[in-house]
């Protein structure tokens, strides 16, 4: 009898480990909502990180100044209540009394100048630091009064505003940026119940919030890597609201009876980053007529009304048709083999070169792998000969990029930090020396740093102008299209699809039967 | 039999030496680790700073000794990536892989016992052929290929199971049968040639003589001897689980140690990937002592012999 | 962890382990042999036809596998509504011919196998004979490795090694044969020893014959079945790897189609357009199943007492 007992074993202790596996938290179905990401947030500490994730969780615990009218797209009051220009260079902040912060303590204009202190501390390297970089000092006038001394005059304060969460003094000074990178203590709608990394974020309505309250009482935010996966768990389900649906999934969805799609125009723009600064070193595309060559070479409208079913807007540059300074007269790169070849052939390649190009996962830029593949056969057809780098995970990407590795070509896509600005992208992705830019001209800095500073906003524009048409005629980067993102959203709830891909779990309620 | 479990012990030192090497080696092997974590365009100094931080401007025995000793006690060092201690992230995400491999024998020992003693009897039959296809075709199916049919099966058509994530039993059920499919075929031809070889047994032969019925013989004598190398193979199959539970995970949403390697791997996060590897390593080294120890309890030829 | 050796999954059974030659013991009972076989040999034979397909895949494939027509992506196979008899198997996401990448893919898939295998076979062979006959301390380290080879996880390691050095079609084939020797190592190692205290050994050494050619001309024919069955199996096996690489990205890179990335890319879309994952799917289905039944029936033929 001795020799069932390994067998029986084995079995007994999978049993046993299965029964006593952690058990799900105790919430009805009505009264949750379930969200899904792709992948998880590296900290709960918005300024700190790059990720879309991020801004997206930051939204539902923290609190911004200023926030975005979904409906209007006009930027309104929300921690603050008034702002105005005492002189160019000075702004001053009216702050909303009777708000607290989920440990107790009230909300008050030290907390708001340790915020931005502590972003603009070149020593702690905060991601959101490039946003805010014209600000000079903060200083308390009152409680509730805060002026911001800037750099010159700032057009952008009040946009930026969005982009920045009120994060406690108290907290900053005692607990430090480790403890913070885990715990958000902030004003917002929702209270960080439990982070179970790569798997779970469980989140517990604020009954404090002293904003319209949300419907659901819980949100649990569920990391799903695997697109099938999350499509199958919104038709059978299991998870409430999805993004970044792949257009040829939408069908799916749409018949399923459980769910529907929902797509908006979103305010990022999709291109191919070309190293022109040869931050990896040397590289065909430090030559123009490359960059040229390979814009010419895509069929891009092609591509967004078959292979996107025309969800997409082309775009001449990376300045997306809805923020400011975009410009409709600039005709964007039509297809020309032949104009491609022989550019290609006068920069020295009349037998094709030879071109790297890192690629990333399919998680902001819907049917990323698809209009990949076709790019580079279209490329291909010009005398690209493209060597595809896939890497699985976008975080690991992005380390790359930033780290000056992502050469000589790699995909990329610009959401603007939601500043619907032509500055919001032209500084970070196309200026000298950023982080996550890989072009450099003088004569483009030049212009960025002019718009940055002017108040008036016509000649804003006009400057822009000149700038698109500079970025268009260098071909700096390849450009793709302004995407549209595609929601999935369960029959049983009520949610609007946010043009600034912002994720408001706050906003949805169930819907009427 | 005391003996026999010092021999064990011993072997299992010199194992997880040599574990220990090859993790440590890793990172050596691969390349140099300083021109995989730096900027390419990064100058001299900086390069320079960071072998000094990294303590690899010491001989390579100086940077073992080091490892192996802060190992031991659970310091594999900061994961490069989230910037908290390797270890933590490690062991937190341990026992889901382990439960779901665990869970993956069970499934698979479920298939293959009745199949391998049916085929082993019935030898050389039609009815062989086919449970062996039964089987083979669970290995022939690549796992995210079965992961994502039994989604659409049983999730997104049926709705009776959750499409993934990981909590109650029911969330073992799918990735569970997944892996089990994936080691069935491999034990299911064990149990089978264990129990051909054991129904030609003298004693087998002899009990079936005295007129004990067919039922019994294989309940008692085959189905016992069978599971001898089923028991043994089950152990050094662990490692393999491993590479099936990296793609069950992901399809599965599963928080698993798997799918946390894989991503620190594609980080170049070293400290999590060599904590991961040696705890891994540990769990698979203590499965295969607990099953040698078993065997030798069951098979008298092997305490005696060694 | 001796033990684990001595009754292992690949434990060849004592004895009988000479080549038998077919057809010795008359026409009849041949014939009923044969007749035994007959799924072995179904199973070469569609074997032999997928290798003589993707072999020849210029010639029979219909159309470039990368020749992408975004302007007809996604067609169904020909057989249903709105497929086209051009793409009797429809085309994939960016409008790729599935047959034409069907047939690429296997080459590639076959290639990986087969050169993973032939290089953790050689290796392990070579390995296990030396511990085997020369016992001792060479035989202790060697077993040594194997056992700390068995215990780590080598998938791990394999994804490592590939993640830094790069996915290409050669960084895999290197990655996967070094992983599966100790396999190879362990099987030979136990044949060795039980080989080599056998008379005929014994008598050519005391006839003076170099150690050398008692190893490859006097152990190692008596070996070359178990290394033939082993290493059929192992080929299904190496393709069911590749195609867990591929999934996670560090397989064989696009466009350059394989089975194991086709099924990958193809897998977002099984809820609707099935076809893209169905085929590549069912074309690993069917080879993985032959190579096993084909591997059943050799070892059937070559030894029926092998324990495989």
């Amino acid at each position: 009898m001795k020799g069932r007992t390994p067998v029986a074993f084995l079995c007994a202790i999978a049993l046993l480990l299965g029964v006593s596996a952690p058990d799900a938290l105790a919430q009805t179905k009505e009264d949750t909502l379930v969200y899904a990401l792709q992948s998880d947030v590296d900290s709960w500490d918005p300024p700190a990180s790059v990720l879309r994730e991020a801004i997206i969780l930051g939204y539902h615990v923290y609190d911004h100044l200023a926030v975005r009218d979904l409906k209007t797209r006009k930027v309104g009051p929300n921690l603050a209540t008034s702002w105005q220009n005492v002189d160019d260079t000075t702004w001053e902040v009216k702050l909303r009394q009777g708000v607290k912060f989920h440990d107790g303590t009230p909300f008050t204009a030290k907390d708001v100048k340790a915020t931005f202190e502590r972003v603009l501390d070149p020593a702690r390297k905060m991601t959101a630091r490039g946003n805010h970089a014209k600000i000079k000092t903060v200083e308390v006038v009152d409680d509730f009064t805060v002026r911001f001394k800037t750099d010159g005059p700032y057009p952008l304060f009040v946009e930026r505003l969005t982009a920045q969460v009120m994060q406690s003094s108290k907290v900053i000074a005692e607990k430090g940026d480790d403890w913070m990178k885990e715990n958000p203590v902030g004003t917002g709608p929702y209270k960080l119940v439990k982070w179970n990394r790569k798997q779970e974020h469980l989140l517990v309505r604020n009954d404090d919030y002293w904003g319209p309250k949300p419907y659901f009482k819980y949100v649990r935010v569920r990391i799903i890597p695997e697109q099938a996966t999350q499509i199958a768990e919104l038709v059978s389900g299991g998870v409430d609201i999805i993004k970044a649906v792949p257009p040829d999934q939408m069908d799916v969805i749409d018949k399923s009876g459980q769910a529907r799609t929902a797509s908006s125009p979103i305010l990022r723009t999709a291109m191919l980053q070309l190293d022109q600064a040869a931050r990896g070193g040397p590289n065909p595309f430090t030559d123009r007529r490359v960059r040229q060559a390979a814009n010419l070479a895509v069929d891009a409208d092609g591509i967004i009304k078959h292979v996107l079913n025309g969800l997409g807007d082309r775009v001449a540059t990376g300045i997306n048709p809805m923020a400011f300074g975009w410009d409709p007269n600039l005709k964007p790169y039509r297809q020309d083999l032949a104009q491609a070849k022989k550019l290609l052939a006068d920069a020295g390649y009349p037998n094709g070169v030879e071109i790297t190009f890192h690629e990333g996962p399919p998680i902001v830029e819907p049917a990323i792998q698809q209009t990949n593949d076709a790019i580079v056969a279209d490329m291909a057809k010009a005398g690209f000969k493209v060597k595809r780098n896939y890497t699985g995970d976008n975080t690991i990407l992005v380390a790359r990029i930033k780290d000056g590795k992502g050469g000589p070509m790699f995909n990329w896509s610009w959401g603007y930090y939601s500043v619907f600005d032509a500055d919001a992208i032209l500084y970070d992705v196309f200026k000298c020396g950023e982080a996550y830019s890989y072009y450099c001209n003088k004569e483009l800095d030049d212009l960025i740093a002019t718009g940055r500073s002017t108040l008036d906003q016509k000649t804003r524009a006009e400057i822009y102008v000149k700038a698109q048409k500079l970025l268009f005629d260098d071909a700096a980067y390849l450009y793709k299209w302004g995407l549209r993102g595609v929601w999935g959203i369960s029959n049983r709830v009520e949610y609007q699809a946010p043009a600034d891909e912002v994720d408001r779990m706050y906003l949805a309620t169930p819907r009427k039967k | 039999m005391r003996a026999f479990i010092a021999r064990q012990l011993v072997q299992l030192v010199v194992v997880i030496i040599g574990i220990s090497v090859l993790s440590f080696a890793i990172l050596h092997v691969i390349g140099d680790p300083v021109t995989l974590l730096l900027p390419q365009n990064a100058g001299k100094e900086e390069y320079e700073r960071y072998t000094k931080i990294m303590g690899l401007d010491q001989p390579i025995w100086v940077q073992y000794w080091k490892f192996a000793s802060r190992a031991v006690q659970g310091d594999f060092g900061r994961s490069w990536y989230a910037d908290t201690p390797a270890f933590g992230l490690v062991l937190e995400r341990m026992p889901p892989t382990i439960y779901l491999t665990f869970a993956g024998l069970g499934v698979a020992l479920l298939i293959a016992l009745p199949l391998g003693i049916i085929a082993a009897l019935k030898r050389h039959t039609m009815v062989d052929t086919v449970c062996t296809m039964i089987a083979v075709a669970g290995q022939a199916m690549p796992i995210f290929w079965l992961g994502i049919m039994l989604i659409i099966i049983f999730a997104v058509r049926l709705r009776v199971l959750p499409a993934s994530g990981y909590g109650s039993w029911e969330h073992y059920l799918m990735p569970a049968f997944c892996l089990g499919a994936f080691l069935a075929p491999i034990t299911m031809r064990l149990v089978r040639s264990g129990v051909i070889e054991v129904m030609s047994m003298d004693y087998i032969k002899t009990a079936r003589a005295k007129g004990v019925a067919e039922a019994l013989v294989v309940a008692k004598h085959a189905f016992r001897n069978a599971c001898l190398p089923v028991v043994t193979v089950l152990g050094l199959q662990f490692g393999q689980l491993l590479g099936g539970a990296i793609v069950t995970e992901t399809v599965f949403a599963w928080p698993g140690v798997a799918t946390l390697t894989v991503e620190s791997i594609r980080n170049q996060d070293f400290p999590v990937v060599q904590c991961a590897v040696v705890l891994l390593a540990l769990v698979i080294v203590v499965v295969n002592l607990f099953v040698d120890v078993l065997v030798g309890l069951m098979d008298p030829r092997i305490r005696v012999s060694g | 962890m001796k033990t684990a050796l001595a009754s292992g999954e690949v434990a060849l059974e004592r004895g009988e382990l000479d080549v038998p030659a077919l057809g010795a013991e008359g026409g009849r009972a041949s014939l009923r042999r044969l007749w035994r076989l007959k799924w072995g040999l179904a199973a070469a034979a569609v074997m032999l036809a997928i290798v003589l397909v993707t072999l020849l895949a210029p010639w029979v494939a219909p159309h470039d596998p990368l020749a992408v027509n975004i302007r007809h992506r996604l067609a169904p196979p020909a057989w249903m509504p709105g497929g086209a008899a051009d793409h009797p198997l429809g085309t994939d996401q960016i409008g790729r011919d599935l047959l034409s990448r069907v047939i690429y893919g296997g080459r590639v898939s076959l290639l990986v196998g087969v050169s993973a295998v032939l290089l953790s076979a050689t290796l392990g062979v070579l390995l296990g004979l030396a511990a085997g006959y020369s016992g001792g301390r060479l035989d202790w380290l060697i077993m040594t490795l194997v056992n700390v080879m068995l215990t780590f996880p080598f998938v791990l390691l394999a994804l490592a090694v590939i993640a830094v050095l790069g996915p290409s079609l050669l960084n895999m084939i290197l990655v996967l044969g070094a992983a599966d020797w100790p396999l190879y190592c362990r099987v030979i190692r136990s044949e060795t020893m039980a080989i080599r205290e056998r008379e005929f050994i014994t008598a050519s050494r005391a006839l003076g014959g170099s150690h050398v050619r008692i190893v490859f001309r006097q152990i190692f024919p008596n070996l070359v079945s178990a290394i033939v069955v082993i290493s059929t199996l192992q080929v299904a096996r190496v393709i069911i790897l590749e195609s867990f690489l591929s999934f996670l990205g560090l397989g064989v890179q696009p466009p350059t189609p394989a089975w194991g990335n086709m099924l990958g890319e193809g897998r977002v879309y099984m809820l609707n357009s099935w076809w893209i994952a169905a085929f590549p799917g069912l074309a690993i289905f069917v080879t993985t199943l032959a190579i096993n039944l084909m591997g059943n029936g050799l070892r059937d033929w070559l030894d029926p007492h092998m324990k495989l």
